[in-house]
């Protein structure tokens, strides 16, 4: 049996080593072994045959953001199981306790986000509060305007 | 023998075979999906197609590997580096068996044991994710760019449940080394398995563990980082040769070891499902009746021409299979002690890999707001409120 | 050592702060239940009241019983409970303060309520902490409540900039007295104050790093209280914040970062307090000077106000800097006067600022006492306290401060405070006199009635003002006892 932390260490230590040559001797062949032509529209973004539009470096939706934070605040909550459970039969109903009042301070805010729509994909809050105004709602507010002063 | 010795010889054994797996893993699935959709699947390299993965790995080789115009080179190459080196590192902390002697030699039938394993299957699975949002992103492409956060958002959004209903059976085991973990479920029948005990809240927790793992490998229903119909191919759109192979590979990489880990932590290891004696000639019966079948068939109805023979080739291999493990059983317990327990491990693993196939095969993909809604709404909460009902049920009765 | 299960006189000792959180997270969880009742909910400002209510009683429910709870993770004593309930009356003032505001904004929800609540918890923690981890932590829950509330006007590009800056250099203080807290750690090898005190006292601790962790913890500590060098961030933040934000802000973080700047600097690092001194006498000299001086610039109010924090930080500083029992009462009743006057005078800013905050310049208070006649005489009475004119709550702060500031040997300190004070006096009285001879300004003339409940704000906070002014002695009284910490 290994005693030692080296020797429980070291199998993985040889698994990393074989999983980064597998890794890279894999990518480096890739690049290259393999007849090289190059030219200008083989090296346009993929986008369905079509002349790229745009740029793909955009800003994108909030949402993402949004969850990746979510996901920090309940990582943690994850991540502190573990411990716990690992004592758990030493400390039975009383850790028992414990995490049932921590985690209904989580639910608690879990409940909250999702009441405020933090967790809905079908729409943003930014979509329904900065609705662009249309032509119409233009003409029409400008119209209304000249009424009031006359 | 000199442990680093024995140590090495386990690590090309085991990585030897992983690597064999994976290739045949592609096989296995295009042969399945092939067969739920009466067709044939690959045939024509090798009987039964059975070179396809050596004639991939060529075909893929010899492709120009691409590296686009504007680019983010560094992250561009790193991406599938990433992926395929975190997906192979896992394996290692996996128990295959129990502690065997072998010439004098006593050693565990696993890399390593360690006593944090559980935490460093998360840990690295966390990192997983790394490599498909960097290829996403540096791949200077709309599509890679969206399916590149798609897939980081729902990979990190379900790695929530899947953490919370892998601590659920710690409760009940209270360890974190895999090898104690599989060795304290053993010793009878399959409901000392994890998954059968404190029925049904375990088993709960085993499903939500295994829905989590669905998306956390990207796989069908939960495949919207790479949905094909509206993102082409996804994050990995721009890539070409074997840095394009090397995605597929860490895919089916992380679906092996996340079945590992379910069939450790929740189906008993290597655990027979009922007692030694008699379990011990389950594989010889398995073997056998695949023989018959398999020589029943070529022989009396062959649907092709080349069935005559391969058909009673691979049912005299199966034979012969029954019986080295009929032997292994009964008068060479030195072969029993090794291959029993791996074939009890690697029946369930391939249980739940068939089963990561089959839903392939059958169910359509999600909307992405009903797959954030899905696992927040609604595994998140019942991963909770298993976890406490068990936490529960051990305080009380445990 | 003591069991690792909690007792009940744990709890009790820890009420306060489960009465804050308990019903903070009551006001989160109904705020999205209650519907929509255009920008007003008076159910969940009557349970905000409530649960201050109820946690100020069981402050002084825990007092009846003082003590360590939690293995001496907390500490309720005198002046922890002291500046719980300080904390918790501030808390109570700035919700009748706020909900005129809150309403006219569109903004009364629960999050506002909850976030004060979280912060006030953290405060209380803050005070009752006998231990550097709990401080941190206590402090961090303070902190990032009180970021929120200063960005709480999503819309708002002040209030977010306020937000923004206060959120940056706050964590960057943080991390400075985190540091410190670290270095102490590996120096005496514990976070308790009272274990810190003693191996500190028993000597052999490397001088030069000690002094490193004291000048790293000094640093957090300065940022919070708003001291000089590190006072920049306080007229950004409490301008752009929303006027019932600002006036927490300058009342109950900083009486509670006070209470934890007093609890270290006497308690941990009361052996070394002629190391210390020299460094605090400069600050506190510079934080009046600073303060007063640029106070006199200002025509914005909330600017104004905002720099006459900082010069009151620094008159606290130089009680602080006494390191005697006797400053430290005097300290307490400083902030206890000032936390009410300030306040008090946010309340009036924002009443008068209207819609939007358009009219906070020093002109738009100009005949206020014409046609709003009891905000110009709350008003009055809260500046003359900051100038210190006796009868009001000032003075006697004042008064104190500079008495433990001779009682030490600090003439000079006490010479330059008393200038810095009569130089304050201009730009207080600029103010009053304003508002009391100037015809009336376009804004005070489009002024509606002040609400019930802001009256009540008002009123209260003034009545206190006056009271402590009047009868200093059973607040002093306590204040001394409460002083002596171990």
């Amino acid at each position: 049996m290994p005693e030692s932390l080296a020797q429980q260490y070291f199998p993985l230590l040889v698994q990393i080593l074989l999983a980064v040559l597998v890794a890279g001797g894999m990518v480096a062949a890739g690049l290259l072994i393999g007849k090289k032509v190059k030219n200008r529209v083989k090296e346009m973004p993929y986008e369905c045959g079509m002349t790229p539009t745009g740029n793909a470096r955009e800003r994108f939706s909030v949402k993402f953001y949004l969850v990746g934070m979510l996901f920090i605040l309940f990582d943690i909550e994850a991540v502190f199981l573990f411990p716990w459970a690992v004592v758990f039969r030493e400390l039975k109903l009383f850790a028992w306790f414990e995490m049932v009042t921590f985690v209904v301070l989580i639910l608690a805010g879990f409940f909250y986000i999702w009441k405020k729509g933090a967790l809905d994909w079908t729409q943003t809050e930014t979509s329904k509060a900065h609705k662009p105004p249309t032509a119409l709602d233009l003409m029409l507010s400008d119209e209304l305007e000249v009424a009031g002063r006359r | 023998m000199d442990f680093f010795l024995v140590s090495l010889i386990k690590i090309v054994v085991v990585f030897g075979a992983f690597m064999t797996t994976l290739a045949y893993l592609q096989w296995v699935e295009r042969k399945v999906l092939a067969h739920i959709q009466l067709r044939l699947g690959p045939q024509r390299v090798g009987p039964h197609g059975l070179l396809q993965p050596l004639a991939d790995v060529i075909k893929l080789a010899t492709k120009e590997g691409l590296i686009p115009a504007n680019v983010n080179t560094f992250f561009y190459i790193l991406a599938p580096f990433l992926a395929v080196s975190l997906a192979l590192i896992s394996i290692a902390v996996i128990p295959f068996g129990p502690e065997i002697e072998l010439f004098g030699v006593r050693t565990n039938l696993e890399l390593t044991s360690l006593n944090i394993g559980v935490l460093l299957i998360l840990a690295i699975s966390s990192v997983g994710v790394y490599g498909i949002a960097l290829g996403g992103w540096a791949s200077n492409n709309k599509y890679s760019l969206m399916g590149g956060l798609r897939s980081s958002a729902q990979m990190i959004s379900y790695e929530l449940p899947m953490t919370i209903a892998l601590a659920t059976p710690l409760l009940v085991l209270n360890t974190l080394d895999l090898r104690q973990i599989a060795e304290r479920q053993g010793g009878g029948w399959f409901w000392n398995w994890t998954a059968f005990s404190y029925p049904p809240l375990l088993f709960i927790a085993f499903i939500v563990f295994l829905i989590s793992a669905f998306a956390e490998t990207n796989r069908v229903p939960f495949d919207l980082p790479e949905a094909e119909n509206e993102l082409v191919a996804g994050f990995h759109t721009e890539y070409s040769s074997l840095a394009f192979a090397g995605f597929f590979m860490a895919e089916y990489a992380n679906m092996v070891t996340i079945t590992c880990v379910s069939t450790t932590i929740f189906l008993g290891g290597w655990h027979p499902p009922f007692p030694a004696p008699y379990s011990n000639f389950v594989p010889t019966a398995l073997f056998w009746f695949f023989g018959g079948v398999l020589l029943f068939h070529g022989l009396t109805q062959p649907a092709r021409r080349w069935d005559r023979f391969t058909f009673p080739a691979f049912g005299v291999i199966s034979l012969g299979l029954g019986a080295i493990f009929l032997l292994a059983a009964t008068v060479l317990p030195i072969i029993g002690q090794i291959l029993l327990p791996v074939f009890w491990f690697v029946a369930k693993v391939g249980l739940l890999l068939f089963l990561f196939i089959w839903v392939r095969g059958t169910l359509p993909r999600f909307r992405y707001d009903q797959l954030m809604r899905f696992t927040w709404t609604f595994l998140f909460p019942v991963a909770l409120g298993c976890l406490l009902l068990t936490g529960l049920g051990v305080a009380l009765f445990g | 050592m003591n069991s690792l299960f909690p007792t009940s006189a744990d709890f009790i000792r820890f009420a306060p702060e489960i009465v804050l959180t308990v019903v903070g997270t009551l006001l989160m969880l109904l705020e999205p239940l209650t519907g929509d009742g255009k920008g007003e909910k008076p159910q969940l400002r009557w349970l905000a009241i409530a649960g201050l209510a109820l946690a100020m009683a069981a402050a002084i429910f825990a007092y009846g019983d003082p003590g360590p709870a939690f293995n001496g993770m907390l500490l309720v004593d005198g002046f922890g409970t002291f500046f719980s309930v300080l904390v918790i009356g501030t808390g109570l003032l700035t919700v009748f303060c706020a909900q005129d505001y809150l309403i006219r904004e569109k903004q009364e929800n629960g999050e506002f309520y909850a976030l004060l609540l979280f912060s006030i918890a953290g405060q209380c923690i803050m005070a009752t902490a006998n231990e550097l981890i709990i401080l941190f932590i206590g402090l961090e829950i303070s902190s990032i409540s009180s970021y929120i509330l200063a960005g709480f006007l999503r819309e708002d590009r002040r209030s977010n900039e306020s937000a923004l800056k206060y959120f940056l250099l706050g964590s960057f203080a943080t991390g400075f007295l985190l540091y410190g807290v670290a270095w102490i750690y590996g120096l005496t090898g514990s976070t308790n104050l009272a274990t810190i005190q003693a191996t500190l006292a028993a000597g052999g601790v490397n001088p030069r790093l000690l002094a490193l962790s004291a000048a790293l913890m000094f640093v957090g500590f300065a940022f919070k209280v708003s001291a000089a060098p590190f006072q920049v961030w306080a007229p950004d933040v409490y301008q752009g914040a929303p006027s019932p934000v600002s006036a927490f802000l300058s009342a109950g973080p900083k009486a509670a970062a006070f209470a934890i700047f007093l609890r270290v600097f006497t308690t941990a690092f009361g052996s070394m307090a002629d190391r210390w001194a020299p460094v605090f006498w400069g600050s506190a000299l510079l934080t009046m000077i600073v303060g007063n001086f640029a106070a006199l610039r200002q025509d914005n109010i909330k600017r104004m106000l905002a720099y006459s924090s900082i010069a009151h930080a620094g008159y606290v500083m130089v009680a602080v800097t006494s390191h005697s029992t006797v400053g430290t009462a005097a300290a307490m009743f400083y902030l206890a006067s000032y936390a009410f006057v300030n306040v008090g005078a946010f309340a009036v800013v924002s009443y008068v600022a209207a819609k939007g905050e358009k009219h906070v310049g020093i002109g738009d208070f100009a005949g206020l006492a014409a046609r709003q006649p009891l905000a110009a005489l709350v008003m009055t009475i809260f500046f003359t306290s900051l100038i210190g004119v006796p009868l009001t709550a000032g003075f006697f702060g004042k008064f104190y401060i500079f008495k433990a500031a001779l009682d030490a040997g600090m003439v000079w300190l006490t010479v330059l405070g008393l200038l810095n004070s009569a130089v304050a006096a201009y730009y207080y009285l600029r103010v009053i006199v304003v508002m009391y001879t100037h015809e009336p300004s376009v804004a005070v003339n489009e002024l509606e009635p002040a609400s019930s409940g802001l009256q009540f704000g008002w009123v209260a906070a003034a009545a206190a003002t006056l009271a402590l002014g009047i009868f200093p002695s059973a607040l002093l009284e306590f204040a001394s006892r409460a002083a002596i910490l171990r």
